[in-house]
């Protein structure tokens, strides 16, 4: 009860990158500036599994990430939530062609709450969608115990 | 003795890489490193296709030096068709290519400031690096991906007001990178961190062939733009080096060459000739082995087209490859603390995305194997093959 109560105003992420051109990455990372400050908002960013609420992840899905995301996910405490980022998650983008084996989009892999289209989105795009969608997307999470 | 691997997902490092130490104690005596995490086959999309989609697809190769991959492309293209470009698109490319860079160093050393838990200066250095990333979009429309360069030229002019916008970012952020790359030289507990720690020697940097900054740290005085026309002929460029070898060497050089970097910017402004942007050509059959000065070091570009343009066939070399390798097999031995590794690796800028796009298989025993594209031209004949050349056009 507590724990779900401040989990409301303090989000902890953990940015999973799985194979893309590291653009998404790097406007995660400019998160952290004091322009965006993501940390006046209750979120901190931290690349642990077992610490965090909700998982970012951008990329393909290439071949090792396959069944690694899925056991990332099975780590993460519940209530969880995911934030896909980027085209190359939401869809392959350009890497999602014939003759390829990239595993995108990631909601074959495991669930996905709210999805970030763009190549790459901007950061505010991605703060306010975590800040919008995640503590909807933990309200509403079925325990599976 | 024991090992402790770190990754694919840590804290300190931002891309999915495995590192396995071996240790006595806290003391690194040697390193193994697994890659694999980013494969996504960039070589073998671009067999076939018009340069126009390749040159999408390079800028794709890495997201941070996302101005460098294309522009190899496409300056190896004309060198083919044997077509100059303008002198204003040269400029332009010069003032983007740079821009780009600033961007590129000012993150890497955020990182390593993150690294090792100095958040003050990595924070401060995020903070102006979203100056230059304002130029870049105001300039080109995108934050990360400008689709810059096109074959002959480029893709847009510069208006006045964006001229004026340049230096008067640019100002503010030489007044800060200086202040900065201050608190750094002068940082005692900072110092303590950085100082003889990750040792690279100038016989071992030449001997691992490694590139760029990290090569330059270590006293190679090498840098590819030396030999690019434009900046030899219009902007009498020097290598900045340094000769301290390690971690502090490193991260200075990269404050050095920002510094650096905005003087180039500068004069192309100042001295920016106005014309056209962009010119006709037709690219006949050809090949190339294209080199250029990425942010991290130098990158080749080797590939073979067909008429007008097409790709036949494609390999790229990325400067995180040796840099990996040197990273690997020197800087990690006798690294006091298996933290102090962590900052050693961010040192070298590493980019798993650029890395890798080989994957290898070992016919006898069925296995598939993820491999850089180094291991791969050092284990010929080993009976393995590598699965980008078996599909030839
Ligand atoms: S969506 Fe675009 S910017 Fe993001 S990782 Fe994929 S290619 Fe890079």
């Amino acid at each position: 009860m507590i724990k779900d109560f401040i989990r409301k105003r303090s989000i902890n992420i953990c940015l999973v990158c799985t194979g893309g051109c590291n653009g998404c990455d790097i406007e995660v990372a400019a998160l952290l500036s004091q322009r965006y400050d993501l940390e006046q908002y209750g979120i901190y960013l931290h690349n642990n599994p077992r610490e965090c609420d909700a998982m970012v992840v951008t990329g393909t899905v290439s071949k090792q990430w396959q069944e690694k995301l899925v056991e990332l996910y099975n780590k993460v405490p519940e209530p969880k939530a995911v934030v896909a980022i980027g085209a190359c998650a939401l869809s392959g983008g350009i890497f999602q062609q014939e003759g390829e084996k990239v595993g995108a989009p990631v909601s074959n892999h495991i669930p996905v709450d709210a999805e970030v289209p763009g190549c790459p989105p901007r950061p505010a795009e991605i703060a306010s969608a975590v800040l919008k969608y995640v503590p909807v997307a933990l309200a509403n999470y079925r325990r599976k115990s | 003795m024991s090992y402790i691997p770190i990754g694919p997902l840590h804290p300190g490092i931002k891309e999915p890489l495995r590192i396995k130490l071996k240790t006595e104690g806290e003391r690194v005596v040697d390193a193994e490193v697994d890659l694999g995490y980013m494969y996504r086959g960039v070589e073998q999309i671009a067999r076939g296709k018009p340069w126009q989609k390749v040159a999408y697809l390079a800028e794709r190769v890495c997201g941070i030096c996302s101005d460098t991959h294309p522009r190899a492309l496409i300056e190896g293209l004309e060198r083919i068709a044997d077509c100059v470009p303008p002198l204003r698109a040269q400029y332009s490319r010069v003032i983007i290519g740079e821009l780009n860079r600033i961007h590129s160093h000012l993150i890497a050393n955020a990182i390593y400031f993150l690294a090792l838990e100095h958040e003050t200066l990595g924070i401060y250095l995020l903070n102006i690096r979203e100056k230059v990333m304002d130029l870049l979009e105001m300039i080109s429309g995108n934050r990360v991906l400008y689709s810059w360069n096109l074959v002959g030229g480029v893709r847009m002019d510069f208006k006045d007001s964006h001229l004026k916008k340049i230096l008067e970012n640019l100002r503010e952020v030489e007044d800060h990178v200086t202040r900065y790359r201050k608190m750094f030289k002068t940082g005692p507990l900072l110092g303590l961190r950085s100082r003889d720690i990750g040792k690279l020697s100038k016989e071992d940097a030449i001997d691992v062939r490694a590139v760029g900054p990290v090569a330059r740290a270590s006293g190679v005085k090498f840098d590819w733009r030396t030999k690019h026309p434009t900046y030899v002929d219009y902007f009498d460029f020097e290598p900045v080096w340094r000769d301290e070898c390690d971690n502090y060497a490193r991260v200075m050089m990269r404050f050095d060459e920002t510094l650096e970097s905005i003087k180039i910017i500068r004069r192309a402004v100042n001295e920016l000739p106005s014309g056209p942007i962009r010119k006709d050509c037709d690219i006949p059959r050809g090949s190339i082995d294209y080199r250029y000065e990425a942010p991290r070091g130098e990158l080749v570009y080797i590939f073979e087209t067909a008429n007008h343009g097409i790709i036949k066939d494609i390999t790229i070399r990325t400067p995180t490859v040796p840099n990996l390798e040197a990273c690997a097999k020197h800087m990690f031995k006798d690294s006091p603390t298996i933290s102090d590794a962590v900052a050693i690796y961010q040192t070298i800028d590493p980019c798993m995305a650029c890395t890798e796009r080989v994957v290898i298989l070992d016919e006898n025993n069925k296995k598939e194997e993820f491999r850089s594209f180094f291991d791969v031209s050092s284990r010929k004949g080993s009976g393995e093959k590598s699965v980008d050349k078996q599909t030839k056009i």
